[in-house]
């Protein structure tokens, strides 16, 4: 298959990587040797047929999995034995193919939950409630709101998340993956359930992250979306990358039409 | 978050406790309403680890336990002046928290709760099995507090002061960021990482200020009891204190003052209630379960939104690309420069294992 020829080496500095992963559940091999980088003001899409590893990838960079061959690194530097927590610090964000919001608090506090890793107040200081972490709170909250009506969801600021339809909670995701302050956001098909004026609003958002400097990969089944908005395509199928490039590129590739896009 | 009706009626609660000298002379109903602050200086802590981290601890009348005696013995025995003591239990408490929760809070839910539960059985034991200090099986005396504190009244005012005091610390974390990540390890884990929280971090810490004020909460116990015995922390004690906060409401801190208030209060005010016994914890428990699960803390507010029409709500997105952008803008500003040194104090070990439970998408 010469299509299965890798990208040219890796960049060693200012991105996200993954370096020949792979990654296998049993006896099942989810995902074999494949590479993907992400570039700081970029958009890389990641398409596939199901079960053809897009989530896996995703999982594996935002440190939810760890590989079992081959590195995953930020800015060259290898990230696999980092802890999935650590990832938020390092300035990788992530949404959820399921949403997970926490319903019982408001959008605006879900958006703030975000900001966590620049909390600086320590427990006794917010139990005593000093000037101090008043004040932080009082700047991460304006911040949330800002993004909160930023992603579209102003009418609802202030309405608990399991009252939200379902795409007020995938653009409710994004709003608390940016209160992260993200280098690089990952998106776990973002476009999954929305309509097509509410795929036109998710396209205007991505384009104006990416133009914030913001290195977005959209895993996506909505091919024209991604071929839309994305610099560059990644397809996958059955664990192995089959097709890299830029969209015109992978939307004309025989081997890609063949295995998921159809005659 | 939840408003200005849960402040009123916590102003009102206070006001009335204040001016209690004044509408009741009683001594036994004095002494139940201190017994009630004491018990809840135990239980608002506790509350942040079982209504807002939802980590299932029946075993903090172990920690009330290593409060009460490290007060008999430190106070009684060794007679150090009370007033000082008084700290020393908390931070007793604290340091007993932290023992029992670094090896328990790794654990699921329900391990959780039976390490807690194990934890309880053993220092009934050990205050059994260490006499010399203990006093064994026939207890120790515990000696009262020096003036001004020293009458019923001066008792009940430093209850009073601690357990207002205990309030406004669980207030302040449960409105602020400390208390949406709480929340958010309660309601999903995979949540909470995604957005940096050190899940373990979070619990322990919580956790450990549970133990603080559970050893306040045994040293001022202890000193109303006046006598201890083993006898006294029976294990039914850590499933009252459990049983009112669920009956209270998970996340609300009224509740769980309520509950706190009601089934203490109760089964000494109304004889034939005293005879039920467990029972009547039992029965109370499942009646709230299954008519308000979210708690008598909530029932106002749950009836008042049954009773008020749904307002005709929008839910089109519109997204305001503009204030994005700011937003964006504004952040990149505020950014700390890429590989930040975590802050002083982290040490994370490596944690993924801890989330395999929660089904990934």
């Amino acid at each position: 298959m010469s299509a299965a020829s890798l990208p040219a080496a890796l960049p060693e500095a200012g991105g996200l990587a993954a370096e020949s992963v792979a990654k296998r559940f049993g006896g099942v091999t989810a995902l074999d040797a494949v590479s993907l980088d992400l570039r700081p003001g970029e958009i890389h899409g990641l398409i596939g047929p199901n079960g053809s590893g897009k989530t896996t990838l995703l999982n594996l960079l935002s440190g939810y999995y760890r590989p079992d061959a081959g590195e995953v690194r930020l800015d060259g530097e290898a990230l696999s034995r980092r802890s999935v927590q650590r990832r938020p610090r390092l300035g990788i964000a992530r949404t959820f193919q399921k949403p997970r919001l926490l319903g019982h608090l408001t959008v605006l506090d879900n958006a703030m939950l975000g900001a966590w890793r620049d909390v600086r107040a320590g427990f006794l200081a917010t139990a005593l409630g000093l000037p101090s972490v008043l004040r932080e709170e009082t700047d991460l909250r304006e911040r949330a709101a800002d993004l909160v009506h930023g992603v579209g969801l102003g009418h609802a600021i202030h309405r608990r998340a399991n009252l939200l339809e379902h795409a007020e909670q995938r653009f409710l995701e994004i709003a608390r993956a940016l209160a992260l302050r993200p280098r690089f956001l990952l998106l776990d098909e973002p476009a999954g359930g929305l309509t097509g004026a509410e795929i036109a609003h998710l396209a205007d958002i991505v384009r104006t992250i990416r133009d914030g400097g913001i290195g977005v990969l959209l895993v996506e089944h909505h091919t024209d979306f991604v071929f839309r908005v994305c610099g560059r395509v990644t397809t996958l199928d059955r664990g192995r990358l089959i097709k890299h490039g830029t969209p015109d590129e992978v939307r004309t590739d025989a081997e890609v039409v063949r295995v998921y896009l159809g005659a | 978050m939840r408003g200005s009706a849960s402040g009123l009626s916590l102003a009102l609660a206070g006001l009335a406790l204040v001016t209690l000298p004044w509408w009741s002379g009683d001594l036994y109903q004095l002494h139940l309403v201190s017994l009630i602050g004491a018990y809840w200086v135990l239980v608002a802590g506790l509350n942040l680890v079982v209504g807002f981290a939802g980590q299932l601890s029946i075993g903090h009348v172990g920690l009330l336990a290593v409060g009460a005696y490290g007060f008999a013995v430190l106070a009684g025995t060794l007679g150090l002046d009370p007033l000082l003591v008084l700290p020393l239990c908390g931070a007793l408490g604290g340091a007993a928290g932290l023992l029992l929760g670094l090896p328990s809070l790794r654990l699921p839910g329900f391990y959780f709760a039976m390490a807690t539960m194990a934890f309880a059985l053993i220092v009934t034991e050990l205050s059994l099995a260490w006499g010399g200090l203990t006093g064994g099986g026939t207890g120790l005396s515990v000696p009262g507090f020096p003036a001004p504190f020293h009458t019923p009244w001066g008792q009940y005012w430093l209850i009073l002061a601690i357990g207002a005091a205990v309030t406004a610390m669980t207030w302040g974390i449960a409105r602020r960021m400390w208390g949406r990540a709480l929340i958010a390890v309660r309601d999903s884990e995979v949540a909470a990482a995604s957005v940096g929280i050190n899940v373990f971090r979070v619990k322990l810490t919580v956790f450990v200020f549970s133990g603080v004020t559970a050893g306040l909460g045994g040293a001022l116990f202890a000193a109303l009891q006046t006598y201890i015995t083993p006898d006294t922390f029976v294990f039914e004690i850590g499933l009252f204190f459990f049983v009112c906060i669920i009956i209270g409401g998970r996340g609300s801190i009224l509740g769980p003052l309520i509950g706190t208030a009601v089934l203490t209060a109760l089964p000494e005010l109304v004889a034939p209630l005293a005879k039920l016994g467990t029972f009547f914890y039992g029965l109370t428990l499942l009646i709230v379960v299954l008519l308000v699960p979210e708690g008598i803390g909530r029932l106002v507010e749950v009836l008042a939104a049954r009773l008020r029409a749904e307002p005709h709500r929008s839910h089109e997105v519109r997204p305001d690309l503009a204030r994005l952008r700011r937003a964006l803008t504004s952040q990149a500003g505020a950014s700390p420069p890429v590989g930040e040194p975590p802050p002083v104090g982290e040490t994370r070990p490596p944690e993924a294992p801890a989330l395999a439970r929660e089904a990934l998408p």
